[in-house]
């Protein structure tokens, strides 16, 4: 089972207790429902590989539990993630409004180049919606989010939050904006791009200036 | 595993080919192993990357592939070793482990980089490039007052005790004793005195002054000593009276000296370098220095302490956390010796890449059981007062029914005796308390430490976090020492005092456009006239300095730690190794050097010989001599001048 893969993305999962953090990393991971979900004790991580963009890249992906007391033992995984999914639940109005601590969180303990994406879950519980997707998606525009309703239940949307998500770092890296080999970039190089690596140098010797005088 | 042994002796290429036969009929138990593909993969890429011998790099990945293989084998095999009874006596890690054990050398907090003799001169190299080492020198300075002035003046009360007591007649045997002590105050005093090393320049003032001190004390404590214990008789101890008195008194004009010197460098208003606190804490602070009974407080710098710590936690920690600095000392720490798991777990940069490591190895659940029953534990210890033994209850179950019950979703292996342990904590009257999973979390640490972690370190992984450590380190210098922009933020005009400006603003997109030219030598490399000189050629600038590489004006990025492919491997870590070696080119970098420099004389030949307005090299004009008139040509036509050697 041994996978090889392009890249390793460091993600989170962050957000208020009850939200469907767990059930939405477990239907990501599994493609099912976890029906009998307990509250997460501290942290959990999952993996999975994905294709994003012509590439193999690995997620590995952190799920903090969002009870209060948790609070600050979870803080210390944030450092070092390339990319979150800032979960709420859009039956629970609580769950929405607290959204600004959990960003403030994100933004200043994990990397400062962190690629968020919002996600409304509970996307099927439609009639006990209290929190639109307009306003939401005005929040997430304000704050230069993603944003994305999911269905940790039904599976709509989770795989398309979490691929969005690693997309958008994957296009940052190939920019130059995001680089994988610098530390607490919440990225690695996967083994079969380590030749990558030191192509540079090869390509250096061959583009030697031609000089004609 | 005896296979890991045979793989340390020689090293051939064949090594991998050889393993193979091996993995087939050691272990008969399917494990994840990399595929016999990846391996050559790895040396390849591992080669081509700083490092020591790809043979010994070779040697090491193939070995992590039968150990890991054996090892797993040996795990699924026999779960006793989960026993506790199997540890035995496995030294500091399972005898000594408490939930207190948290700390990583790797990831630190203020409090503890200020006292971490080696951490500390990053932290004020850091801070001196954002012009705030003020603030650590003083705090550092006033640290260490405050230790020395209580040991003076305990010295002192000694003293004056011993002043007062030795106008009764005392017997010989007393004699010795107050001398000895005198003497061990004063040899304590004469250790504190001396700063703790690793406070480069902040110990200056402090260790001045004190260390004259020290030595001012050293002989007058050695005289009372020797008067008292040669001759033990009463009438010779007013001799030492004198002596101590004369002691004393010195002591607290030292502390005084010291006091006033730190004061006149950092806090009054005509300081240099003046640290940020209110008027009425400095107004407070020359009340206890110039206090009523003529003594000085040694607690007189405590609350500006306070204050200068603030401000460096909120203000600079976090960025220096994140700046190349503290990824030198990771560096140092992780090349430095023996990694101990602590420095992994509690690190999470670190730990991204064992976590990684154990989901490979299949462990996956061991580290997050881990994971989770200390953190559990943790914010069970941190509820003070506020404890609900329902909910810890309920959170003690949970991870129960994961890993302990008969039913576990996750077992771990864990015996009888250490479920039925878990049961009844968790079952205790008024709920679990914060060291219900001691035992098997002590378990897990052995475990990890003695299985896991070695292989870990000697892992593809592991070399990756150095990889990119060392990285950040040569990303960041890069930036910083060079201002001048290179790529397409050249201003066109030329003018190299716009361009040095212009560089300063777009330093943002200098480090965007300085990444890209260290990754794609393939663009157009363009050239900043100005940085161009051909004496540079015959400089050596590299000697005997210690740095990891440097990027010089073509953009070209020399490293410094050269790999030497021909050198076998020898003791230490690989990248211990590869710090310490210097750039030692075999014949293909020798002639990429060359070519390099030639170019560069070249470029520059025809800069000196034109008048350059453009900097780009593809067209330059050409000043006719005769007429002054401009002739717009291109780099490649043959009017060049041909005299630069080749």
């Amino acid at each position: 089972m041994s996978e090889t893969y392009d890249f390793l993305f460091k993600f989170l999962v962050i957000g208020s207790a009850g939200t469907g953090k767990s059930c939405l990393l477990h239907q990501f991971i599994e493609n099912k429902f976890k029906q009998d979900s307990n509250h997460t004790i501290g942290v959990e991580f999952g993996s999975r590989v994905v294709n994003v963009g012509g590439k193999t890249v690995k997620l590995q992906i952190w799920d903090t539990a969002g009870q209060e007391r948790f609070r600050s033992v979870t803080r210390s995984y944030y450092r070092g993630a390339a990319g979150a999914l800032l979960v709420y639940d859009i039956t629970s109005r609580e769950t929405y409004n607290a959204l600004t601590n959990w960003l403030t969180d994100a933004r200043t303990l994990a990397s400062p180049n962190i690629i968020i994406i919002l996600c409304g879950n509970k996307k099927d519980l439609d009639a006990d919606r209290e929190v639109t997707f307009l306003e939401a998606s005005r929040f997430a525009q304000e704050n230069e989010l993603m944003f994305l309703e999911t269905s940790a239940l039904t599976g709509e949307n989770v795989e398309e939050a979490f691929l969005k998500c690693a997309r958008t770092i994957l296009n940052k890296i190939e920019s130059g904006e995001l680089d994988p080999e610098r530390m607490g970039s919440g990225i690695q190089y996967g083994d079969t791009s380590l030749r990558q690596l030191r192509q540079p140098r090869g390509a250096a010797v061959q583009t030697r200036p031609q000089c004609n005088c | 595993m005896s296979f890991f042994r045979r793989k340390a002796k020689g090293k051939e290429h064949e090594r991998p080919a050889d393993i193979k036969p091996n993995r087939a009929c050691v272990s008969p138990v399917p494990v994840n192993s990399q595929s016999p593909s990846l391996v050559p993969r790895n040396q390849h890429a591992i080669l081509e990357a700083a490092g020591p011998s790809h043979v010994a790099i070779s040697a090491i990945s193939a070995n992590m592939d039968s150990f890991a293989r054996g090892r797993t084998a040996i795990l699924k095999k026999q779960p006793s070793h989960m026993e506790a009874a199997h540890f035995g006596d496995l030294g500091r890690s399972s005898v000594n482990y408490q939930a207190q054990e948290t700390r990583s050398r790797l990831s630190k907090t203020v409090e503890q980089i200020l006292r971490d003799n080696v951490a500390i001169p990053y932290f004020i190299q850091y801070m001196e490039t954002q012009g705030a080492d003020h603030l650590v020198k003083f705090w550092l300075e006033a640290e260490s007052f405050r230790s020395t002035s209580w040991s003076r003046v305990r010295a002192h009360s000694l003293n004056s005790v011993k002043h007062s007591s030795l106008a009764e007649p005392a017997s010989p045997s007393t004699g010795r004793p107050d001398g000895e002590d005198l003497s061990e105050v004063t040899g304590h005093l004469l250790d504190a005195n001396s700063p703790s090393p690793g406070r480069v320049s902040s110990s200056e003032s402090v260790s001045s002054g004190c260390s004259k001190e020290a030595c001012v004390l050293q002989p007058q404590a050695d005289t009372p000593t020797r008067q008292v214990s040669s001759r033990m008789g009463t009438p010779f101890k007013l001799q030492p009276t004198n002596a101590l008195k004369e002691l004393s008194e010195k002591l607290m004009k030292s502390i005084e000296r010291d006091a006033v010197n730190i004061f006149t460098k950092y806090i009054s208003p005509d300081a240099a370098r003046p640290i940020p606190i209110t008027e009425s804490m400095r107004n407070d602070i020359v009340a206890k220095i110039c206090g009523e009974d003529g003594q000085v407080d040694p607690n007189c710098f405590v609350i500006a302490q306070s204050v200068v710590f603030g401000v460096m936690e909120q203000q600079h920690f976090s960025q220096f956390l994140r700046s190349h600095h503290f990824c030198k000392y990771q560096i140092e720490v992780l090349t430095s010796g023996t990694v101990f798991l602590a420095d992994i777990l509690f690190c999470e940069s670190a730990l991204f890449y064992f976590s990684e490591y154990m989901e490979k190895e299949e462990a996956v659940n061991i580290l997050q059981f881990w994971l989770a029953a200390d953190n559990f534990q943790d914010q069970l210890a941190s509820k003070k007062g506020q404890y609900d033994g329902q909910e810890a209850q309920n959170d003690a179950m949970i991870l129960y029914d994961k890993y302990f019950s008969l039913q576990a979703t996750n077992p771990l292996g864990f015996d009888d005796s250490v479920r039925l342990e878990i049961e009844s904590n968790i079952c205790r009257e008024g709920g679990p308390l914060p060291d219900c999973f001691t035992t098997p979390l002590r378990q897990a640490w052995t475990t990890m430490e003695k299985v896991y972690l070695p292989g870990f370190l000697s892992s593809n992984l592991y070399y990756k976090y150095l990889n990119d450590l060392i990285n950040s380190v040569r990303a960041d210098e890069f930036v910083g020492g060079n201002v001048t922009p290179l790529g397409q933020s050249a201003p066109l005009d030329g003018d190299r005092n716009a361009s040095t400006s212009e560089g300063m603003q777009s330093q943002q997109a200098t480090k965007k456009a300085a990444i890209k030219i260290l990754k794609n030598f393939d663009e157009a490399i363009t050239v900043d006239t100005a940085s161009l000189d051909p004496e540079s050629l015959y400089q050596r600038p590299y000697a005997g300095r210690m740095t990891f590489g440097k990027v010089n004006e073509l953009g070209q990025f020399i490293r410094e730690a050269e790999p030497e492919p021909d050198v076998k491997k020898s003791k230490g870590s690989m990248f211990s190794q590869a710090m310490k070696k210097w750039v030692q080119g075999n014949s293909d970098e020798a002639q990429e050097e060359m070519a390099w420099k030639i170019a560069k004389m070249i470029v520059n030949d025809v800069i000196h010989q034109t008048d350059y307005e453009n900097p780009y090299m593809k067209s330059t004009k050409v000043s006719d001599f005769t007429t002054g008139t401009k002739i717009p040509v291109s780099y490649d036509t043959p009017d060049l001048p041909k005299d630069t050697p080749f």
